[in-house]
């Protein structure tokens, strides 16, 4: 596989990236990198809901991973997922880009479910977040 | 105008603890550091000063997402500040501050500061190597690398900006300035070294739209490739993250590494630039991965194979 930003796929779907207690209201962490793919997976916790996004930032075409440390993913005042290659910051909930170099773009969404036990696994897409 | 290159640059920052954090972690001293930001200094005095972005002592920001706020380059003497201020005065507002230097902004914006260059002078050994048929750099028993081998940022080395005109930039920092373009990539911009420092480049132009105007990176000379991927596989032990390298451009010859940062632009660690002077025809070459390096590589997990292999018998 040649791209580095793959978006999830077949191959990815039913593996486990967390749990739900693992992301707490406003935090975001990276999990992975999943089978198949060289990027990690965001799990962010907005407004109760998890969304998951591609550790890959829309400015160059292969995607570039985006904390500056493990794990730290939010700008200053942690309202935004931030890419710490030039500060372009993105909305946790749906990925548009509102500043910076990939103004307009938006991340790649990963599906995800809850199974019973509470862990957080990729499914084919669908629509939005999950409690 | 013997500019020398780059001092300090200086940053807004949006978390001054992360900030403070990794910089220390780059290899950077702090200096009269508070809780309010500082100076972080390689070996010879130049380096990086961050503020809160709230800080009313900053100049102004961009009118972009970027966190650079001023470059503060050095020059040899007064009279090097007397001859910026004369040129840059006709067609600017130029303000000198009670120490002797300068402020004044180029023309796309950005806040420029002049000053007596503060850096010391360095007084350490290069990189040494051995190789069949040139005589050996290292003596008998003296060890290339070691566990603990120190591997600190030695000075700043360049600053890249992002910039809509590649024209206008280049004009400045030439016509008014005395800046040399030693090579260009066509499709990005040029490479530029002013008159006092034979480096390949202290500055670099990426043409890109006016909403991404500002630092792409700055870059910190390191005392060879060893210390670079010495310094790098640290970083990255401590859990920062690679964007680019190691690997070795072509244009310049330097080595690289780049990294994310929380002050909203790359840090790069380099090493063994080439040098320059006057009678160099600079080259042109395509932007692209080709001319970009001349190898790339990607940081890896330590490994070491072994003899036989797992659950061999005997």
């Amino acid at each position: 596989m040649s791209s580095h930003a793959a978006p999830t796929g077949f191959q990815q779907q039913g593996q486990r990236l967390c749990h739900r207690d693992d992301v707490a209201e406003g935090e975001a962490r990276g999990f992975g990198p999943l089978e198949g793919s060289k990027r990690k997976v965001i799990v962010v916790r907005r407004n109760g809901a998890l969304h998951a996004w591609l550790d890959a930032c829309p400015h160059y075409s292969t995607g570039t991973p985006m904390a500056w440390k493990t794990d730290a993913y939010l700008n200053g005042e942690r309202t935004h997922l931030t890419c710490h290659s030039h500060h372009a910051l993105f909305e946790m909930d749906t990925g548009q880009c509102i500043l910076g170099p990939c103004l307009g773009q938006s991340l790649t969404r990963i599906e995800i479910a809850v199974g019973e036990a509470g862990d957080v696994f990729v499914v084919a897409p669908c629509e939005g977040g999950v409690a | 105008m013997n500019i020398v290159g780059p001092d300090y640059l200086v940053f807004g920052v949006d978390d001054l603890a992360d900030a403070i954090e990794y910089l220390t972690a780059w290899g950077l001293k702090p200096v009269d550091v508070t809780d309010r930001g500082g100076l972080f200094e390689t070996l010879d005095g130049t380096g990086v000063i961050i503020r809160h972005k709230s800080d009313p002592s900053l100049p102004p920001p961009l009118p972009t997402s970027n966190m650079l706020r001023q470059q503060v380059y050095g020059v040899r003497s007064a009279a090097d500040l007397d001859a910026i201020e004369a040129e840059l005065g006709k067609d600017r507002r130029v303000t000198r501050l009670s120490n002797g230097s300068i402020e004044v902004k180029d023309d796309h914006g950005f806040e420029l500061k002049f000053q007596v260059t503060i850096r010391r002078e360095l007084d350490m050994p290069a990189e040494k190597i051995n190789a069949p048929g040139a005589p050996a750099q290292r003596k008998p028993n003296e060890i290339g690398v070691w566990e603990e081998m120190p591997a600190l940022p030695r000075t700043l080395s360049h600053v890249v900006l992002f910039v809509p005109d590649i024209e206008i930039a280049t004009n400045f920092y030439c016509s008014r300035l005395g800046f040399v373009i030693t090579d260009v990539l066509k499709g990005a911009g040029p490479f530029l070294r002013p008159k006092a420092n034979d480096d390949h480049h202290t500055l670099f132009f990426i043409r890109t739209p006016d909403y991404m105007k500002g630092c792409e990176h700055l870059a910190f000379h390191m005392g060879g490739p060893t210390e670079l991927m010495v310094a790098g596989t640290r970083f990255v032990k401590k859990g920062y993250q690679s964007f680019w390298g190691p690997g070795r451009h072509k244009f310049g010859s330097n080595w690289f590494w780049y990294f994310n940062s929380p002050l909203g632009c790359h840090f790069e660690y380099d090493a063994d630039m080439d040098k320059h002077d006057d009678s160099w025809v600079a080259r042109e070459a395509p932007m692209g991965a080709e001319s970009s390096q001349i190898v790339l590589f990607e940081m890896r997990e330590k490994w070491a194979p072994g003899g036989p292999p797992p659950g061999a018998k005997g």
